[in-house]
């Protein structure tokens, strides 16, 4: 046997395994996003809204209404009604929303963008204000700078979110005139650009447009301030425990017996050590940023994933409900597995 | 390092908060901002809304034959049609259409153009229809009896003879208006006859034509600027969808909305107050109303039936929550229309409905399961309903949620909501309160509210309803208005209207001329802002 033959053995065991490991995480996936639509599908079969009143109207006789009951593919039993549902999924079909007589595809690839918009800034500001803070509340704990920072934690994580929202348009609108009531951008900026991404603030970096940028980022700063302030409240208090339980650690004692200053300590050692859990929290807080957007966007006329997902459950709007869902179980996944292969990169140790 | 980031981070914020030039002003002069919910909005095509959001949007697209003036809404006047004629039978209408009507598309607007249209609604068959096909038109006879018989003259005929304000007022509602047929032609997909295309477009001839429409975010019309009548002077209207009251009031003090539709009775309170905002109160062709099923051994009893309405706070709600949404009225015919009278006899009185309870064999009353719609005010009303009751020995299990579906077959025991009409006469409102052909379940007469609750209404009420509405002779007509509105009070009937439905928008003082249409067409040419 010659060592050509081992290493290709070896070699092509690996590639198996590798593989392999792939084929069960499609089907985890697989499994899990079905999951969510059978559920998705009979809970939303359990909505006392008729779906055919949502489109024919209350008054309609009775063979209007039957009509489009049957248009609508509901005299079908439920498992086949749910069969063709999938059919059509897997042909990227997501069929058409009642409510908006859209593909739901297209009406999906017009909202999320502004959801998308508002909880990436959000998560920034989370993030960018949240682990520092938290971190510095761990360094300094028990001292009052701890004291202040768990109390803004605190309220950050038990006020509700639309109280904040109203009280916010209530004091910086109503009264200063500073922040503008709702929407994604001035109505007279309206129509200037489209596309190509949806993201407001992006397409019109894109397209020099700098009145309608500024007009959009004014408009995007305070919902995403309130909701990163939420996430700041999660992801400081995150950020202090973990760093809590690495100052707590030997390799601290021995680094400060050693004599290293507190900062290579905090950052070199400490932190590095807390990247990958902080990264799961950051993502964690993302995705419940991506579904969670609602009250808010309520609040501020955002016209997002929030709202949509809102109004389609009000008025039974199946194929909208189930494509929103689907949206975002696929987009939680994907940022899990992003998150993943982050810190494969950043700790070799899961490798 | 720590300090640097979130030196930087609060500067771009403070930045952007209070980036030059962003400061808030008042809508422009020529552009109309009204603030609506249209989350129930869907399709803009005339012959398949049903909704008053809809319909005002349709209303300033298209144009129609008839025009209902918002000021003395029971006077037709000319629209598209210049004239018109009845036959001495009462059956046969012929208008004369008026020339230089242009369409959006460049097409003038022809006799063709509203057969075809006419005809388009009747053979959809989609809720509007309703409009006509009342009227004995059918998808079979409907090419027969509407027709042009040249360039600029339409004839269109009934299968029976109704009173001639029925189909004339019809001729002017939203379903009605006239499409651009030959623009439309290529539109058609599968025989719908550019229904799809209509759903997020318009081929109308009104004053707006529409620019963009983004579901659930906001609607931009621009003014057309070869209507026939002139061009309109506030060159755009933008309609936002905001669905919150608060922040529709917030809007439209600060001046970033002119309009405001949707407003909740505190809120339009504080605005009256505030002094910058009138409040207009539309009245409607509808009640909030009491449904009993009579399906129900219990509630099937006159006395059972009579003591509910002594357990409705007309006076208390009348000043609160209803302070805009309603009028306090216990009769079936619509305030301000033939044959209304003033007549409020039942006030709230917990004793006398336990008497009428014990009598009819309740003493100890009894429970129901009581379905509301929790939006305001109906909710509030069901509310104050379940504590008099409670009073009385009535225990209702008030559950709220979408339960129209369960209405609409009939199983419920309690039910309350709003009706809204949209025919500026009695015989819409009694038709569906007052008429039941059959009270099977197999009749399936679901469009009856009174089919609905199984009330086998007295024969004597239908008939003279039929009658009316057969009627030509005006005077006539409101006098058996008068007997109906009489006999349906006294019949105790399992349909309890308490209140007739007004609708409360808030308009700036600075915008003139945004008048609410009883019929919901409210008009935006007729706008302007002082200049």
């Amino acid at each position: 046997m010659s060592q050509t033959t081992e290493t290709r053995r070896a070699g092509s065991r690996k590639l198996l395994s590798a593989g392999r490991k792939l084929a069960t995480s499609l089907a985890v996936i697989a499994t899990t996003l079905l999951g969510l639509l059978i559920i998705t599908f009979v809970v939303g079969r359990m909505i006392p809204a008729d779906p055919v009143i949502a489109v024919v109207g209350d008054q309609a006789d009775q063979s209007t209404y039957d009509r489009v009951y049957k248009e609508m593919g509901l005299d079908r039993p439920i498992y086949v009604q749910f069969g063709s549902y999938l059919a059509d999924i897997v042909r990227l079909d997501f069929g058409q929303s009642h409510v908006t007589k859209n593909q739901v595809a297209s009406d999906l690839a017009r909202v999320f963008p502004a959801t998308l918009e508002l909880a990436t800034l959000a998560t920034i500001i989370g993030a960018g204000f949240g682990v520092p803070l938290g971190i510095l509340s761990a360094v300094r704990k028990g001292t009052w700078v701890d004291h202040v920072a768990r109390i803004v934690g605190l309220l950050g994580h038990s006020t509700p979110i639309f109280w904040i929202g109203t009280t916010v348009i209530l004091i910086f609108y109503a009264n200063f005139g500073v922040i503008p009531a709702g929407g994604r951008i001035d109505i007279y900026n309206e129509g200037l650009v489209e596309g190509p991404t949806n993201s407001l603030i992006v397409d019109s970096l894109l397209a020099g447009e700098w009145d309608v940028f500024w007009s959009a980022l004014h408009h995007v700063i305070a919902p995403a301030l309130i909701l990163g302030y939420a996430a700041m409240a999660y992801l400081s208090r995150m950020s202090r425990s973990f760093m809590l339980e690495q100052l707590r650690q030997e390799y601290i004692l021995t680094a400060r017996a050693k004599g290293l200053g507190t900062r290579p300590i905090i950052w070199r050692h400490a932190f590095r050590n807390i990247r990958v859990q902080l990264l799961t929290v950051v993502a964690l807080a993302y995705c419940g940023l991506l579904d969670g957007t609602v009250l808010i966007e309520t609040v501020f006329s955002w016209p997002g994933l929030g709202q949509y997902l809102t109004s389609a459950l009000f008025f039974a709007d199946m194929n909208a409900v189930l494509g929103s869902v689907l949206l975002i179980g696929i987009i939680s996944i994907a940022i899990n597995l992003l998150s993943d292969i982050v810190y494969r990169f950043i700790d070799p140790r899961t490798r | 390092m720590l300090r640097r980031h979130v030196i930087l981070l609060s500067s771009i914020a403070a930045l952007s908060l209070c980036a030059p030039g962003l400061a808030l002003a008042a809508t422009p002069k020529d552009q109309l901002v009204v603030a609506m919910d249209t989350s129930s909005l869907r399709g803009l095509d005339p012959n398949e809304i049903n909704q008053l959001e809809a319909a005002e949007i349709v209303a300033n697209l298209y144009e129609r034959l008839i025009v209902l003036p918002a000021d003395n809404i029971s006077k037709p006047q000319p629209g598209i049609a210049e004239s018109w004629t009845v036959s001495p039978d009462g059956k046969t209408f012929t208008f004369k259409i008026r020339s230089g009507v242009k369409f959006h598309s460049g097409n003038p607007l022809t006799a063709k153009d509203v057969e075809w249209s006419l005809r388009r609604l009747v053979k959809l068959g989609l809720a509007p229809s309703t409009d006509l096909r009342q009227w004995g038109f059918t998808a079979d006879n409907v090419e027969k009896l509407i027709r042009a018989t040249d360039g600029s003259t339409v004839v269109v005929e009934t299968p029976e003879v109704w009173n001639s304000n029925l189909i004339l007022y019809s001729l002017a509602s939203f379903s009605t208006s006239i499409l651009d047929s030959k623009f439309l032609a290529d539109k058609d997909k599968g025989g719908d006859m550019g229904r799809e295309f209509l759903q997020t477009a318009d081929a109308g001839s009104g004053p707006y034509t529409l620019r963009t429409w983004r579901v659930n975010e906001l609607i931009i019309a621009d003014a057309f600027k070869d209507y026939w009548q002139g061009e309109p002077k506030m060159r755009r209207v933008l309609l936002r969808h905001i669905p919150e009251s608060s922040a529709q009031r917030l809007q439209i003090d600060a001046g970033d909305a002119d309009v405001a539709t949707r407003l909740s009775s505190t809120d339009l309170g504080a605005l009256e107050t505030g002094g910058k905002v009138t409040i207009q109160k539309t009245p409607g062709f509808g009640f909030y109303y009491l449904a009993l099923n009579q399906k129900d051994e219990i509630l099937s009893k006159p006395k059972v039936r009579e003591a509910f309405r002594y357990l409705i706070d007309y006076d208390g709600l009348a000043g609160t929550v209803m302070k805009y949404y309603g009028i306090k009225q216990q009769t079936i015919v619509p305030a301000g229309l033939p044959g209304a009278i003033d007549k409020n006899p039942y006030k709230l009185d917990i004793e006398k409905a336990k008497q009428l309870l014990t009598e009819a064999g309740y003493p100890n009353g009894f429970s129901k399961v009581y379905y509301a719609t929790p939006v305001t005010p109906e909710y509030e009303v069901a509310q104050s309903l379940q504590a008099n009751a409670a009073k009385a020995g009535i225990k209702l299990d008030l559950q709220g949620g979408d339960h129209i579906g369960k209405f609409r077959n009939r199983q419920f025991e309690i039910f309350s909501a709003r009706s809204g009409d949209r025919l500026p006469d009695p015989h819409a409102v009694l038709q569906s309160y007052a008429t039941n052909a059959n009270n099977t379940d197999e009749a399936k007469l679901v469009g009856l509210n009174a089919w609905r609750t199984a009330w086998d209404v007295p024969k004597e009420i239908q008939q003279m309803v039929t009658a009316a509405a057969h009627e030509t002779d005006q005077s006539k007509r409101v006098g058996l208005y008068t007997k109906i509105n009489e006999a349906y009070l006294a019949s105790s009937p399992a349909l309890v209207t308490s209140f007739l439905r007004t609708d409360a928008k808030a308009v700036r003082n600075e915008v003139k001329g945004y008048i609410g249409h009883s019929t919901w067409l409210t008009r935006w040419d007729t706008v302007n802002k002082g200049n």
